[in-house]
């Protein structure tokens, strides 16, 4: 199949913004149109000057548009009933700037930690649950190992999970808010910075972003040297969530052998970009990063090498009895639940849903990439641990066909004309991560990061349900998402 | 499961740790207070068995009841200023303070005035201090066991 892979930015209402109940209406119905035609919602931010809201839309086909509405008596109307995945981000912007949802109701805290009840509408950040021997745990924000910050709300009778609500942003840092007014430049630091795991990602959505916004596209060399990147930050990260399966059902064994494969993946990212995380490795407009011919074919015969270990260890892990019957059914995210919460990456296609931004990357080197769903993709624990192993194959593939010649330093090309917003689109190692960038000249306006991480949470507090507390634990670390990209 | 275990015991032996008999422990409780999740990812690293921590008395614990030492990752936002310091109250003296990583020591500290406190050191005296963006785990394995090897002369009571 041939698909046309298009790359434009709608033309959006920025200057014909009006708050008029006819702008309101034309707003909610691009978007349900939008939605009715197969593209989904992607993410929504606030203006800079906080006077009208976009949402941002993405076609399967990795077009992106943004519906723009103007704020009328400090409301928008809400499209949550449109697009549910809408929820996080309607309360994200209620919470930051004030800005009210018409029609999304109730419109329950998020970012705020204040626990005031709002006097208009009575929301609590938690839904009151009631009847016959229903209690609550409360878990968090601190937790018992070495995990970040963020805390959990179980509703329960006996064992069983009735309800959970996740209530985040214990490390919210307001990076977006500090980066405005910086160099369009520097917007990779605060990229970078909201989250190691998914440093590089978010650093090269950025600057998808910022080259769009400046009216510039990578060569075929900066796309070569960014998916490399991108790829070796995918290699740790999924060795990294196997051994948190294994260590979610305390098979001590498989955490331990998996976390020395992480640990080796991470010198080979300080071996190809100095350091371990990718930090300081993407910047806006081109790429310093050069690897000899000597030095390319040694991170190769290593990644070899380590791929043959990774296939041996997977396998064990396969066939020890009792560890892999602790993993079907457990957690499962229905490919339904999944539409409808707009779930995004492994757990995405875990359920059955063949999407991955990859394939429709046009500034990226994944020419010919197709999204891998497991046989038996029933959206459960087992089918996210199995998605990473197929996934860590695709990894192999591509960064052995890429480092097949030395990494050069490289730069954007003029292509397309200079604009006020950008938008780039990449998938991190826990899905389709989007960035918007405003600018005023060359300074940032607004950036507004939407990771995999953030757009999978909700779908997270949707697995639990029916499931037992004491495998919550594994459910979390089958989506392994991070907190730290989400609070940002 | 016997490959797994054969592979982890040649990898022990190819590492060649040394387990000096120290003959003492530190228990650890660490707490993030708003990091880019690095350092954290990085400490999980130091109980991986290139590096081992618990072989060589330290471990992370479960509880500020059962710490010697708080560890604490990121900057100090708002929101978690008041767990951190809950769970600081909760440690049986003496007890140390331990600051890993940049942000925690205020080194190119990123965010809004209003959601960020600010370093550590703003909200509880550091006994420890381990720089790097992230810091590696040796590094960090190698600033724990300082705490071990040599103490603090007077352990601070607060």
């Amino acid at each position: 199949m041939s698909i046309e892979i298009t790359e434009t930015l709608g033309p959006d209402d920025l200057t014909s913004l009006s708050p008029t109940a006819d702008a309101a209406e034309r707003y909610r119905r691009r978007v349900r149109e939008s939605l009715e035609t197969g593209w989904r919602f992607a993410g929504l931010h606030v203006s800079p000057g906080a006077g009208s809201v976009r949402t941002l839309l993405a076609s399967p086909f990795g077009a992106t548009h943004l519906a723009g509405v103007a704020l009328a008596a400090g409301c928008v109307p809400s499209i949550v009933d449109l697009a549910p995945a809408a929820n996080w981000d309607e309360r994200e912007a209620h919470d930051l700037f004030g800005i009210g949802f018409t029609g999304h109701l109730p419109l329950r805290p998020l970012a705020d930690h204040d626990d005031r009840v709002d006097p208009i509408d009575g929301a609590a950040w938690t839904v009151p649950v009631t009847g016959t021997d229903a209690y609550q745990v409360a878990v968090g924000p601190i937790h018992a190992g070495v995990i970040e910050s963020g805390h959990f709300r179980f509703h329960l009778v006996g064992d069983r999970i009735l309800h959970l609500d996740a209530r985040l942003f214990y490390k919210h840092r307001g990076l977006e808010l500090a980066a405005v007014g910086a160099q369009l430049e520097q917007g990779t630091g605060y990229a970078a910075r909201a989250c190691a795991a998914c440093a590089v990602t978010n650093s090269v959505a950025y600057a998808h972003a910022a080259e769009q916004a400046l009216g510039l596209v990578p060569t075929a060399e900066l796309a070569r040297v960014r998916t490399v990147l991108l790829e070796l930050e995918r290699l740790w990260n999924h060795l990294n969530d196997i051994a948190a399966v294994c260590a979610g059902v305390g098979l001590a064994a498989g955490n331990n052998r998996f976390a020395a494969f992480t640990d080796r993946a991470r010198r080979v990212n300080a071996a190809v970009g100095g350091h371990r995380f990718g930090f300081g490795t993407v910047r806006v407009g081109g790429s310093d990063l050069g690897l000899g011919r000597g030095q390319v074919a040694a991170v190769r015969a290593d990644l070899g090498e380590l791929r043959q270990e990774v296939t041996t260890s997977w396998r064990e892990l396969l066939f020890n009895a009792s560890f892999a019957e602790r993993l079907p059914g457990v957690g499962t995210l229905s490919a339904d639940q999944a539409r409808q919460l707009g779930t995004v990456g492994p757990a995405a296609r875990a359920a059955g849903l063949a999407q991955d931004v990859r394939s429709i990357s046009p500034r990226l080197a994944y020419t010919g990439f197709e999204p891998v769903v497991p046989e038996r993709a029933l959206g459960d624990v087992q089918a996210r641990f199995e998605q990473r192993a197929l996934e860590l194959w695709q990894t192999f593939d591509l960064l052995d066909a890429l480092l097949d010649r030395p990494l050069v330093p490289a730069a954007g090309e003029p292509g397309g004309s200079a604009r006020q917003i950008g938008v780039g689109r990449v998938e991190s190692p826990r899905g389709a991560t989007s960035c918007v960038v405003e600018r005023d000249g060359s300074r940032i306006a607004r950036m507004r990061l939407r990771t995999g991480s953030y757009a999978n949470w909700p779908s997270v507090a949707a697995a639990a349900p029916g499931n037992l507390l004491p495998d919550f634990p594994l459910i979390n670390k089958s989506f392994e998402l991070c907190y730290s990209c989400a609070d940002r | 499961m016997f490959t797994l275990l054969r592979d982890l015991r040649r990898l022990r032996r190819d590492i060649g740790l040394i387990r000096p008999d120290r003959g003492r422990s530190l228990a650890i409780r660490h707490v993030d207070a708003g990091s880019c999740n690095g350092c954290d990812h990085e400490l999980t690293l130091t109980s991986s068995p290139a590096y081992d921590l618990q072989h060589l008395g330290l471990g992370i614990v479960a509880s500020p009841r059962h710490a010697d030492v708080l560890l604490v990752t990121g900057a100090i936002t708002t929101r978690m200023q008041g767990p951190l310091l809950t769970a600081y109250a909760a440690m049986p003296q003496p007890r140390l303070v331990a600051a890993l990583g940049d942000c925690a020591l205020g080194i190119g500290l990123l965010g809004d005035p209003t959601e960020v406190v600010g370093p550590l050191d703003a909200v509880l005296g550091v006994d420890l201090r381990i720089p790097g963006c992230p810091p590696t785990p040796d590094t960090i394995a190698a600033a724990l066991l300082t705490l071990i090897d040599n103490p603090p002369a007077v352990i601070p009571q607060r």
